[in-house]
């Protein structure tokens, strides 16, 4: 146990200090990029070749059956914990025989009794290896990767968008298309009832220089499922606006103190956060 | 009202009976006033009948406490995952199966898996798909999933096919033997909503394959899509109803028929008569053996914004819908236009807020054909109904094709304030009716049986949930539709409810995967931690009577 925490340390430090030498898992270019695409990492003894740890997981050669050792990356809702039986899809079973230690990088596959993940990377562990590293330690080498892809994350949202402000909403008022919009209006449970948000703006992160200190920003009130996830913003509601272009509402344009303006959407997860998080936008701003 | 003469001259299950003695004892003497006559003058027992509702026109069941009859059984005790309760066979004589889709290694999941449909592989009924607003358990861009049984509902996995990135904000889905793949064809009609709304039409040859359903045709601005799937010689007859905003002159309502496994499909409007701009969204095929093709839907002729004035329209095609001029073989003596109106200006309230309970309400539609004899075909909406209902149920019967209908509800078709109707005929002609009722207090699922076209009836409340948790995520609350179909002497079919592991909350017994403690009536994620309830998927089976 101790040696494949150590070893999992290893390959995490080494990949974030000295990325050309680490000893990279099977398969991959960038261990970051590996740990971002797999939602289930976890350490494993192989014990069945061309097997599958539970019924309806169709088996075939490319199927192997590990025991967890110990579990790094999981979702809250997926239950798997040490000693249980995963059934990996391996990308090279001859790669593997019984016995053998890897960490597996995974993304999953079949969710029953079991667990049935699909192999993104592995890392072989070779018997012998030097005891060392906790489990906290792991963890915390595991959580500065995620940290890193966060921070790329929240680059890359600020890159494609036009704006990037820290405002207050100082009014929200309802939006209804006009005629000549290009999406007509619809009548269906998806109808994303567009409302229009004033903002008054504190601080402009990225973008052009605003003649008025307010935009427009156009969401969807609407709790229907297609729109759950959206951003919703009430009056008063301050904090960091990750904005569009309005290129969805079929008319891009609102009215301001009487002036047409430009609308401006933020529909993802995450294209608002709140003002506490204003200090570590700024600094991704200047890297 | 006398309870037992009436139970004398209907066909009743056990189940039914402990069932209302115990709302007897629960409620006292005072409710039982509720009579309605039938066409043969009778008075058959009908649950909703029996209960008095409020001034809002909801019914008043604070203190009805459904009795339990079932025993707990735990499996495995050992182990982590021991939330598995099973009933002795549910009503005496009648074999009922209800299987909490979430299988074990999810039990800590959370999410409102609302919005349920199913699937049954017509030539291995043991293979089946059924799916819900699910999103993918692990990645924000993977797949969404479906759930896979291939031993006839028993147990069931989750498997990220769906070509929809995490989560699916509609989907249905039919499976046909023509092709002849053993855990196939499975045929989805799929809405992914990102920045637009987006169909998917979409194949898979093996629903366990670790590989996403390849998509054979998509396009934007349509709503709803609703599959069912025929083989027909070596080839899959798919149909998909969709609400089609591309459609010219506002006639939105569209059926896309493909006659050869997807691989094209031909979209044909099936709306002949002057809308208000568009249809309402459900559009519902029905198939017939023998090629026989109905499809339903609302025909909206003005909307107010809170109420459509909607015509209950239903089209036919004889040939599969592949012929010069599908869906016309039925026309409305009123105006000899293709449609036969069912009924014609109801007035059906449009609310995309909780409504009834923590639902919306706006469209709820059902058709289903006898698979033994296509003449015979049942349709069932909701509308305003009488003042003081938010929502009503009816069921019409056609015996000559669709020509003519019966002129009023059928008996003890008229439901109050419930919703998700699904209909499905068994082979022997029983005609089985899915819907969920609003109490005031909880929902009640109800699987209704007639061989006489709804005279006599024998109901089985499958859950009797508590409506006012958990708190609703997003929008449908259950679902904007149920389902239910007939496979051999069975009417399987799926719904969702509140997830509490509490037997009282389910007559019939209940099979949990996910991790369970019915003593505790808690969940956990399987190590023991506690979970919050939410809203599940509920696979059903229930014996067709004979």
């Amino acid at each position: 146990m101790y040696h494949s925490r150590f070893l999992f340390c290893s390959v995490v430090w080494a990949s974030l200090l000295a990325p050309a030498a680490a000893p990279f898992p099977q398969g991959t270019g960038s261990q970051a990029a590996l740990v971002q695409q797999s939602s289930i990492i976890f350490v494993g003894t192989v014990s069945q070749l061309g097997a599958t740890s539970f019924a309806d997981v169709p088996k075939s050669p490319q199927t192997i059956v590990v025991r967890v050792e110990s579990v790094l990356k999981k979702p809250v809702a997926v239950s798997l914990k040490k000693g249980d039986n995963v059934t990996v899809e391996a990308k090279d079973p001859s790669a593997f025989r019984p016995g053998m230690e890897a960490t597996f990088y995974t993304d999953g596959w079949i969710f029953g009794s079991g667990v049935a993940v699909k192999e993104l990377g592995h890392a072989i562990r070779p018997s012998g290896g030097r005891p060392g590293g906790t489990a906290s330690s792991e963890e915390k080498a595991l959580g500065q990767i995620e940290g890193q892809i966060s921070d790329q994350e929240l680059k890359q949202r600020m890159a494609s968008a036009d704006y990037v402000v820290i405002a207050k909403v100082t009014d929200v008022r309802t939006w209804t298309a006009p005629n000549a919009a290009s999406v007509p209006h619809r009548v269906t449970e998806h109808d994303p009832d567009w409302h229009d948000a004033v903002i008054k703006i504190e601080s402009v992160l990225k973008g052009p220089k605003l003649k008025k200190k307010e935009l427009v920003v156009r969401f969807p009130q609407c709790n229907d499922v297609a729109w759950v996830h959206a951003p919703k913003f009430e009056k008063n509601q301050e904090g960091i606006f990750f904005l569009k272009k309005d290129d969805i509402s079929g008319a891009p344009v609102a009215l301001l103190e009487g002036t047409e303006v430009s609308a401006y959407t933020c529909l993802r997860p995450g294209d608002w956060l709140p003002k506490s998080d204003a200090a570590r936008v700024r600094s991704l701003l200047k890297k | 009202m006398t309870i037992f003469p009436v139970l004398g001259k209907r066909i009743r299950a056990y189940g039914t009976l402990v069932l209302v003695v115990g709302m007897l004892f629960a409620r006292g003497p005072s409710p039982l006033s509720g009579k309605r006559g039938t066409p043969e003058g009778k008075t058959p027992l009908h649950l909703a009948s029996m209960f008095d509702f409020n001034a809002s026109g909801a019914l008043d069941d604070a203190h009805f406490i459904p009795p339990v009859h079932v025993t707990p059984v735990r499996e495995n005790a050992n182990a982590e995952n021991t939330g598995k309760a099973v009933a002795p066979g549910g009503a005496a004589g009648l074999q009922v199966k209800i299987v909490d889709l979430i299988p074990a290694s999810l039990s800590g999941e959370t999410n409102q898996d609302s919005e349920p449909f199913l699937a049954i592989q017509p030539a291995n009924p043991q293979v089946m798909v059924a799916s819900a607003f699910t999103p993918n358990p692990i990645s924000a861009t993977g797949n969404a999933p479906v759930y896979v049984s291939q031993d006839g509902g028993n147990s069931w996995v989750l498997n990220a096919i769906a070509p929809v990135q995490r989560m699916t904000c509609d989907i249905t889905h039919a499976m046909a033997a023509g092709e002849n793949h053993p855990r196939g064809d499975l045929h989805a009609g799929t809405l992914a909503c990102t920045s637009t709304i987006t169909l998917g039409e979409s194949e898979t040859i093996d629903v366990s394959s670790s590989t996403s359903m390849n998509v054979q045709s998509t396009r934007s601005n349509v709503d709803q899509p609703f599959v069912r799937a025929l083989a027909i010689s070596n080839s899959d007859h798919i149909y998909v109803g969709v609400n089609d905003f591309n459609q010219p002159g506002g006639h939105t309502a569209t059926v896309d028929v493909s006659a050869d496994g997807g691989a094209t499909y031909k979209s044909i409007s099936i709306e002949a008569r002057g809308t208000m701009g568009q249809d309402g969204p459900s559009i519902r095929p029905a198939v017939a053996g023998d090629n026989t093709v109905y499809a339903a839907f609302f025909g909206w002729r003005k909307f107010d914004g809170k109420t459509a004035t909607s015509d209950v329209v239903v089209v036919r095609d004889d040939m599969g819908a592949t012929g010069a001029n599908p869906f016309q073989a039925l026309k409305d003596p009123s105006d000899n236009l293709p449609g036969r109106l069912v009924v014609k200006g109801v007035a059906i309230p449009w609310s995309n807020l909780p409504t009834l309970g923590q639902e919306r309400i706006g469209s709820t539609l059902s058709i289903a054909v006898d698979p033994s004899n296509s003449s015979t075909v049942y349709v069932g909406w909701a509308d305003q109904g009488s003042k003081g209902d938010i929502y009503t149920l009816h069921v019409r019967r056609s015996t000559d094709r669709g020509a003519t209908w019966s002129g009023s509800d059928l008996p003890n078709t008229t439901i109050r304030n419930a919703t998700n109707i699904a209909l499905a005929v068994a082979t022997n002609g029983v005609a089985g009716l899915l819907y969920q009722q609003f109490t005031g207090s909880r929902w009640i699922t109800h699987l209704v049986q007639s061989h006489d076209g709804f005279a006599t009836i024998q109901d089985t409340i499958l859950a009797s949930v508590p409506a006012d948790a958990p708190a609703e995520q997003f929008l449908p609350y259950l679902g904007d539709y149920d389902y239910l179909l007939a496979a051999g002497n069975e009417f399987p079919g799926v719904f969702c409810a509140n997830n509490t592991p509490d037997l009282g909350n389910f007559p019939q017994g209940v099979t949990y995967q996910r991790a369970a403690d019915f003593n505790k009536k808690k969940l956990t994620d399987g190590s023991g931690k506690l979970v919050p309830i939410s809203i599940d998927p509920f696979y059903f089976s229930v014996a067709v009577i004979p």
